[in-house]
């Protein structure tokens, strides 16, 4: 009995040591890669060792590229600054807006509401690339081209529906007899959603910003098309390593893994909670 | 038809031995042929777990199980000649309820007009005649469970395995069902097991019950020698609606003979009742000065007569029935009438309490020692 | 002065929930029952008085006050919930206390106030757990006393014994009417347990079809059923119902019950040829084994020991089912008893209900 469940062990364990090495070994190539010259990457045949070398983040940090042709200035730093920035911002007023627009969907039946909900919803559906291009005139028509408020807003279709689809589900789950009680009790209305709803819901809403944050972070197409230079996040950041030079593939890698770093470390962290945020309210109770 | 059934010695652990759950300790119990057994007690007493045992979809960890002296703890379930109705054990979708419960008569292999007749007369038993055609879905909750103990109770079986049967039901029905069913049973002499938590089923239905509590069986008797005769504390509070009344007492001297007596908090005696100097047993069974447990039953307290006076706290007319809460020496005292009376909150009313309805119990484990003026075996 | 009126109050909601013209006025300081089976809209009208709904016609006054369209916060109910709605995240002494907080009580008094209704309910040594580390016959209690601390005008308890064990609920059942008078609320207590309607209830409502059928005393419900659906609904084992007509002859009006001529009130008489349905408690009827010139033969289908009473079904002539309960005294005698016997009726509690309609005819003098 007991020979039959390790030979169970045992291929269980190796298969998913293989669908684990198929999905985190380009993850694992990269960081690799950040540790050597662009002599060590291209040679034939590539080797797993080698002298690992600090110089492609000090080059990063340091805002200096020292390559054949010249010195060129990189602007790393202030990428992973701007991406910073713009997310956090940019999840800040998705939860603003989004957690009470979360309540009123979940608490007031009102006409059309299922459909304005999915309506918004649909805006993660489409692909941004259709309405870039009128966006993008738009936004230089207002003057909001290249600026951090006209991407915190554009950042909006991508956090808000993600915070209100989750918050809401969140916000569903707790019974409305408990925020009756409370009116019941003498408080107002302030009262119960800031005292109630809200601490009540709170796994959700942290989970929903979570993720919100996640694909703020991971965004390209907007940021492409209507930042430039000294607004640009990682994501299009990381194109200034392709030059007329050549391709500098290992700062590329230690742009990629400093790049990765936060949203990895976050998602390590509150695993459960995103977890539990995409499973949202799908089961009852 | 019938059979005898007998757990000898029967423990069941979940996990292992030293580090597991004890579900069941030690339980032994013979059922007659024909006789009607209930399980009985609060939720996570073992009383399913026994059942399913018997049932044969728990195994038994330790002890055997004989059913027509046929050994059948390690028995498919199929194989028992079992027939069972158990919450889950649902009818099957695809059939009819007429289906579902013909199904139970394959295997006696009858003519179809026959299993016909059972079916209807089943039928008209458990008022499910107009639900006959119609799908398992389509019931509701009491309607189903109706359904499932008509296709177990149709079929010839050495022993019938009931969980919960008439959890489910309308209260208006339950009172008639129950008459129906007992009826039934014992005109096939019907070899019956049923689980409930709820005393006044167990009562009405069984020849005997078993009560349990944290595994173990506490007591196995008729309902009356449960009322009149609880082997110790637990099944003496247990048993009745209201509980019985339950007080600290000690034994004091008085005269030449004995007297159990309830202090009063402030002093002087609260409840007091005396041992009758020709009950020489229960004086012999007790010692003067000794700490124990009095229980008398609310309905076998008399009102309108006695030395002692009471002063009401509530009056709760029920219809057929008044219970009162009185307070005796500042301890309260549950008591039931069947006559109406008339004394309201405030007033105060006499009572007395007779030496052949007290119980008393020892302090430390609760055992009993003598019920009324008799001692207990 | 806490009276509360409800006049001509309607409500009624897409899932079919509905309730009619619904009027009834309390006194100060009493229990009023609301009694019905379940889906007759009866946690509806507690709602509406929480003003958590609001009614679509009619209104409700509180000391004259009208209180529609007033936020619940402002309307100085209690509310205790069938499942408890205790704030999860909040121990229980601050679910205790939240309607003093939102008073603006000091911390001190409202200290002294939750310990001693705490005490009172013997919640005391549990005040600083979370919800969910209590049990539900103490999640009902801290409900309850958060419906009661602030001593509010009007406290509306929707069946707060429903999730609670059985000895719990028999001894709340007694304790409750204590409970209730020392606070002086105004108290609306909804349940569809009969005995505890008539254990609590100074008077009780019967709610059926969305309306009011009968409003009464319990001793007026049990003894004087506005119709036959009432009768049914309070008394356990269920009243015995059986058809027949009322005849007279020279000692004045009867009724036929199989073999049998039973005698009735001589006020019926007037109502002589009348088709009704004939109600008998089951406590008024006593089985025998001797034969009696009085009494009804029949046969004992089977005998159910029922907490302390004993209930008998038996069968009629004609093979109608009824039930006759007796006190249990000889507790020696076997329950398996069945077969041919005798039912003798006590005839002084004969309900009789129209049998079509289903009202209960009077037997009064003209």
């Amino acid at each position: 009995m007991s020979s039959m469940s390790l030979l169970e062990t045992v291929i269980r364990r190796t298969l998913i040591a293989l669908v684990l090495l198929f999905f985190l070994f380009p993850i694992f190539w990269i960081v690799l890669m950040s540790f050597q010259t662009n002599e060590q990457i291209l040679r034939i045949p590539p080797s797993l060792f080698f002298k690992p070398t600090i110089s492609n983040y000090t080059a990063l940090v340091s805002g200096e590229l020292v390559t054949a042709v010249g010195t060129l200035k990189l602007t790393f730093t202030q990428n992973l600054w701007n991406s910073a920035f713009l997310s956090v911002a940019s999840v800040f007023l998705a939860l603003v807006l989004g957690v009470p627009a979360a309540y009123a969907f979940a608490r007031f039946k009102f006409r059309l509401g299922e459909d304005i909900a999915f309506t918004l919803l649909s805006f993660r559906f489409a692909p941004p690339l259709l309405v870039l291009l009128p966006l993008s005139l738009y936004f230089t028509d207002l003057g909001l081209n290249d600026t951090y408020i006209g991407l915190i807003w554009i950042y909006q279709l991508i956090a808000l529906p993600l915070i209100l689809w989750i918050v809401r589900g969140y916000f569903e789950d707790i019974s409305p007899d408990i925020e009756h009680a409370y009116r019941i009790d003498g408080h107002s209305w302030a009262g119960s959603f800031f005292k109630i709803a809200i601490p009540l819901a709170l796994p959700g809403i942290a989970a929903a910003g979570l993720l919100a944050f996640i694909f703020c972070w991971n965004n390209f197409v907007f940021a492409l098309i209507l930042a430039s230079a000294d607004k640009q996040p990682v994501t299009v950041g990381a194109l200034a390593f392709v030059t007329a030079a050549g391709i500098s593939y290992g700062q590329i890698a230690a742009a990629i893994v400093l790049s990765i770093l936060p949203t990895l470390l976050l998602a390590l962290y509150a695993q459960r909670y995103l977890v539990e945020g995409l499973s949202l309210g799908a089961v009852k109770g | 038809m019938a059979g005898s059934l007998i757990l000898d010695h029967v423990d069941k652990f979940y996990g292992p031995k030293s580090a597991g759950i004890h579900a069941v300790k030690d339980f032994s119990m013979a059922v007659q042929d024909g006789e009607i057994v209930a399980l009985l007690g609060s939720s996570g007493c073992g009383k399913t777990t026994t059942l399913r045992m018997i049932a044969g979809f728990e195994t038994v960890t330790e002890g055997e199980m004989r059913l027509n002296e046929r050994r059948i703890q390690d028995l498919a379930p199929a194989k028992r000649n079992v027939a069972m109705a158990f919450e889950g054990y649902s009818l099957y979708p695809p059939l009819t309820v007429r289906d579902n419960i013909a199904f139970a008569l394959k295997g006696a292999r009858q003519q179809r007009s026959e299993v016909d007749k059972h079916v209807d007369e089943m039928a008209e038993l458990l008022e499910i005649g107009p639900i006959l055609d119609r799908y398992p879905v389509s019931l509701s909750g009491g309607q189903q469970q109706r359904a499932s103990l008509a296709r177990a109770l149709i079929r010839k079986a050495d022993l019938y395995l009931l969980d919960e049967p008439m959890s489910q039901l309308e209260p208006q029905l339950r009172a008639v069902l129950r008459g129906r069913i007992k009826n039934y049973l014992i005109h096939h002499g019907m070899t019956v097991m049923f689980v409930t938590h709820d005393q006044t089923e167990a009562n009405a239905l069984a020849d005997r019950i078993a009560v349990m509590e944290d595994g173990v069986l506490e007591q196995i008797a008729s309902p009356a020698e449960l009322k009149d005769r609880p082997a110790n504390l637990f099944v003496a509070s247990f048993m009745g609606e209201p509980p019985m009344n339950v007080y600290d007492a000690t034994v004091a001297q008085n005269g030449g003979g004995m007297r159990v007596v309830v202090p009063s908090p402030n002093g002087g005696e609260a409840i007091g009742v005396d041992i009758p100097s020709e009950s020489t047993d229960v004086q012999g069974a007790l010692s003067i000065g000794q700490k124990l447990r009095l229980g008398v039953r609310p309905q076998s307290i008399t009102i309108g007569q006695g030395e002692d006076q009471a002063l009401v706290l509530s009056n709760q007319w029920l219809g057929d029935q008044t219970h009162l809460v009185i307070d005796a020496g500042e301890h309260q005292m549950i008591i039931v009438s069947y006559t109406p009376v008339k004394e309201k909150a405030g007033e105060t009313i006499p009572f007395l309490i007779a030496p052949e309805k007290i119980h008393l119990f020892t302090f430390d484990n609760g055992d009993a020692i003598t019920h009324g003026t008799e001692l207990a075996k | 002065m806490a009276t509360l009126e409800l006049d001509g109050v309607s409500k009624s909601f897409k899932t079919g929930d509905v309730l009619s013209d619904v009027s009834l006025t309390t006194g100060d300081g009493e229990t009023v029952v609301i009694f019905g089976p379940s889906g007759t809209g009866k946690t509806v009208l507690l709602r509406l008085i929480a003003g958590i709904e609001e009614p679509d016609k009619g209104d409700i006054r509180l000391d004259g006050k009208s209180l529609v369209g007033m936020a619940s916060d402002a309307r100085g109910v209690g509310m205790a919930f069938q499942n408890f709605a205790l704030y999860p995240h909040m121990p229980a002494y601050d679910n205790i206390s939240s309607p003093l907080a939102a008073r603006g009580m000091s911390k001190e008094r409202l200290d002294e106030k939750v310990h001693s209704i705490a005490k009172l309910l013997k919640i005391d040594h549990v005040l600083t757990h979370m919800p969910k580390a209590l049990s539900n016959g103490q999640k009902q209690r801290t409900a309850l006393a958060r419906a009661l601390v602030a001593g509010p005008q009007v406290l509306l308890l929707d069946d707060p014994l429903r999730n609670v064990d059985a000895k719990l609920r028999y001894e709340m059942r007694l304790e409750l009417p204590r409970l209730l008078s020392e606070f002086k609320s105004t108290t609306l207590y909804v349940t569809q347990d009969y005995k505890e309607a008539m254990a609590l209830g100074n008077r009780i409502a019967v709610l059926a079809a969305g309306g009011l059928a009968q409003i009464a005393t319990p001793e007026d419900i049990y003894l004087r059923p506005a119709n036959v659906e009432i009768a049914k609904l309070f008394g356990e084992p269920t009243i015995n119902l059986l058809s027949t007509t009322i005849e007279t002859n020279s000692k004045g009006p009867t009724v036929r019950l199989a073999d049998l001529k039973i005698p009735l009130d001589a006020h019926y008489e007037r109502f002589q040829g009348r088709k009704v349905r004939i109600g008998i408690r089951p406590e008024d009827i006593a089985i025998t084994r001797e034969a009696r010139e009085d009494a009804l033969k029949i046969e004992v289908v089977a005998v159910t020991p029922l907490n302390e009473r004993v209930v008998t079904l038996f069968k009629l002539a004609d093979g109608t089912e009824c039930f006759a309960s007796a006190p249990d005294i000889q507790s020696s005698t076997t329950t398996r008893r069945h077969g041919a016997a005798y039912a003798t009726i006590k005839t002084d509690g004969i309900l009789a209900f129209d049998h079509n309609q289903g009202q209960r005819i009077e037997a009064t003098a003209e």
